[in-house]
């Protein structure tokens, strides 16, 4: 590959891989994508299954197709009432962890105070403090709030336990924020508050949409929080939600199957809308470009 | 527009002092440049002026106000950085107007400055692009744009040039120069390129491990610098520095360097017999003689640079390497000794162990 040949050309010159690796390459990339695909379809179909089916032929496509476990769940409100809850608990959780993160990011990215390093390990910490393991005293301090059985006894947890991941992306992603602009912007006469505003949250956009997704996933199928902190069923987000279908004596798994399949239909469409982001967002910084 | 005045200023990262009390006063609508090679201290000056730095010891006076602990907003100047520091999401219009849309300003008020601004610059036709979308030479317009729409009492520019390329360069140092003459404002010019300093300035600030060298208009320096530095630093290429001890008998002086080789001085040099100095002479300042004399050195041709319009000699005199430029089409060759005399008005003596200039 010479200099002179590269940009128009430089895809026909680069060297293409020989059989072997070609064949690593898609072996390992298949496995992979099974991985992924094989319980996602395999429930998918499963929900078009009876629960005889299910038994006998819980792999194959369904020799008939039941689509009412799908109708079924599909007209009835309490399917889009778990939906809307799980929504606005999701958002909420999104919208505080943007607005808590940013901003603590935002001073530990660029103000130099007694503590600084000290607190930024802090909050990375709780990285290594899975949810569960506190759920008791959670559960009281929620109650000594007075905020049980309400959505924002879900979403305050929720927010906490993120920070540690988020601030860590945001505060990264300001740091390589040029110290110029930075300047530039106090000569030309604004303060901390006015840059994070007006010039760090806009050049942001990339890595608040991942912190935004990995928030919004991590909500939509949060399971013990809710479990321990809802009691009403009319505030149940969709994970609750399966447990109807589980009875003392018997379990309706091909209900349970089209259920997850409809509740995670949102995740995936979002994701896919929102890809180009996420990848950018987790890369970001960890080259110059 | 107003007057800078830098007072006895220091300057410490930690332990480490990096100006040692430096003092410049500067004038209303005057345009200084600070010069000096890297690490010098003077951009540190001129973030010291801005406000981005903290002053360890010393005041500085922007018209006649203390502005020690006044944050930059409040000093009312106007920064031009070294890679423009542009807002990358912002158009162009944006950019300039983001100063005045802080400070609250009408939004007609807006409009008309920015226009106008972008009159002066020519931008108008770049007003809705984005930085990204502008050449480096447009960029560096742009950033200038954002000093000049907040008509500031001083500008202050930190190597703004030294990203473009050669050509552009020129180009932009005479638009900057000719945008100074028609607002008028005071200007502090930070550059490493002695060039830069000398075709912009009206007055030059040589700077050196932290400490000014000298001040002065662009022609006092080249033609009378202050010590061996100056000397070295002003001028390209630069002046030709030989080491040796002044001699005299009969009401004639000289320098004595070494292998006894003798550089003529004129008659009223000053410089006592026996002194250690070193003879400075300017490429420029030789000329061929016929045959050798007593005004005359033996010089051995080593390189020999046509430039087209002039030609440039690597050669030694006295052990020493020099340069000379010839502007006649000489017909020099490798090894060749040629007597040269070196114009004796123009000869600068500095004392070799402090380094200053000696004077008559």
């Amino acid at each position: 590959m010479t200099e002179t040949r590269q940009g128009a050309s430089y895809a026909d010159t680069r060297r293409r891989p020989g059989f072997v690796a070609a064949l690593y390459i898609y072996t390992s990339l298949f496995v992979v994508a099974a991985i992924v695909l094989i319980p996602l379809v395999t429930t998918a179909l499963g929900g078009f299954k009876t629960l005889g089916e299910l038994r006998v032929n819980p792999f194959g496509l369904p020799t008939d197709w039941q689509w009412a476990n799908y109708w079924d769940i599909l007209v009835s409100a309490r399917y889009w009432q778990m939906l809307g809850n799980s929504l606005l608990i999701a958002v909420l959780t999104v919208f505080l962890t943007l607005a808590v993160a940013s901003m603590a990011a935002f001073t530990l990215a660029h103000v130099h105070f007694f503590g600084n390093r000290f607190l930024m390990n802090y909050f990375l910490l709780g990285l290594m403090f899975p949810i569960a393991t506190a759920i008791l005293p959670l559960f009281i301090r929620i109650r000594d709030l007075d905020l049980l059985d309400s959505y924002m006894g879900v979403v305050l947890p929720q927010v906490a336990f993120g920070l540690g991941m988020s601030i860590l992306l945001l505060r990264n992603f300001f740091r390589n924020v040029p110290r110029e602009l930075f300047e530039a912007a106090f000569v030309d006469g604004s303060g901390y508050i006015r840059f994070f505003w007006y010039i760090t949250l806009p050049l942001s956009r990339p890595i608040l949409a991942t912190v935004g997704i990995i928030a919004f996933v991590h909500s939509w199928n949060s399971y013990i929080v809710p479990l321990i902190m809802l009691n009403s069923q009319d505030k149940y987000p969709w994970p609750l939600g399966i447990m109807i279908y589980q009875g003392e004596f018997s379990t309706d798994w091909q209900l349970v199957l089209a259920f997850i399949t409809l509740t995670i239909m949102p995740t995936v469409i979002v994701f896919f809308a929102a890809q180009k982001h996420i990848v950018a967002g987790l890369t970001a910084g960890a080259v110059k470009a | 527009m107003a007057s800078v005045e830098i007072r006895n200023v220091f300057k410490a990262f930690g332990s480490t002092e990096v100006l040692h009390g430096v003092s410049v006063d500067i004038q209303n609508e005057e345009f200084v440049v600070l010069v000096g090679p890297s690490g010098c201290g003077k951009s540190t000056l001129l973030r010291m002026i801005a406000g981005l730095e903290e002053i360890t010891k010393g005041d500085i006076l922007i018209g006649g106000r203390q502005v020690n602990n006044l944050p930059p907003k409040d000093r009312d100047v106007a920064m031009v950085f070294q890679n423009y520091a542009l807002y990358p999401h912002m158009t162009v219009f944006d950019n300039m107007a983001f100063s005045l849309k802080l400070a609250k300003a009408p939004k007609a008020e807006i409009q008309e400055r920015v226009q106008r601004a972008a009159e002066i610059l020519n931008l108008s036709d770049y007003l809705e692009r984005y930085p990204r979308q502008l050449s480096g030479g447009q960029r560096q317009r742009v950033a200038m744009g954002r000093a000049i729409v907040r008509d500031p009492l001083v500008f202050l520019f930190d190597e703004p040039l030294s990203n473009l390329d050669a050509k552009l360069r020129v180009q932009m140092r005479a638009e900057i120069k000719a945008l100074h003459h028609k607002l008028r404002t005071t200007v502090v010019y930070v550059t490493h390129d002695q060039v830069e300093a000398m075709t912009m300035a009206d007055r030059i600030v040589v700077m050196h491990d932290g400490i000014v060298e000298q001040v002065g208009d662009p022609i006092t320096l080249f033609d009378t610098p202050d010590n061996l530095f100056v000397a070295g630093f002003i001028g390209s290429p630069a002046m030709n520095l030989i080491p040796g001890r002044i001699g005299r008998r009969d009401g004639r002086v000289w320098v004595e360097a070494r292998a006894g080789v003798r550089l003529p001085l004129r008659p009223n040099a000053p410089g006592q017999q026996g002194q250690e100095v070193v003879y400075g002479v300017r490429p420029k300042s030789f000329q061929i003689a016929p045959s050798p004399g007593d005004d005359t050195v033996d010089m051995t041709v080593g390189v020999v640079e046509p430039t087209g319009d002039e030609i440039e000699v690597i050669a030694k005199v006295a052990g020493e390497q020099v340069c000379a430029v010839f502007t006649d089409r000489l017909a020099l060759k490798p090894e060749q000794t040629v007597a040269v005399r070196p114009q004796l008005d123009s000869v600068h003596l500095f004392d070799a162990g402090s380094g200053k200039r000696l004077v008559a």
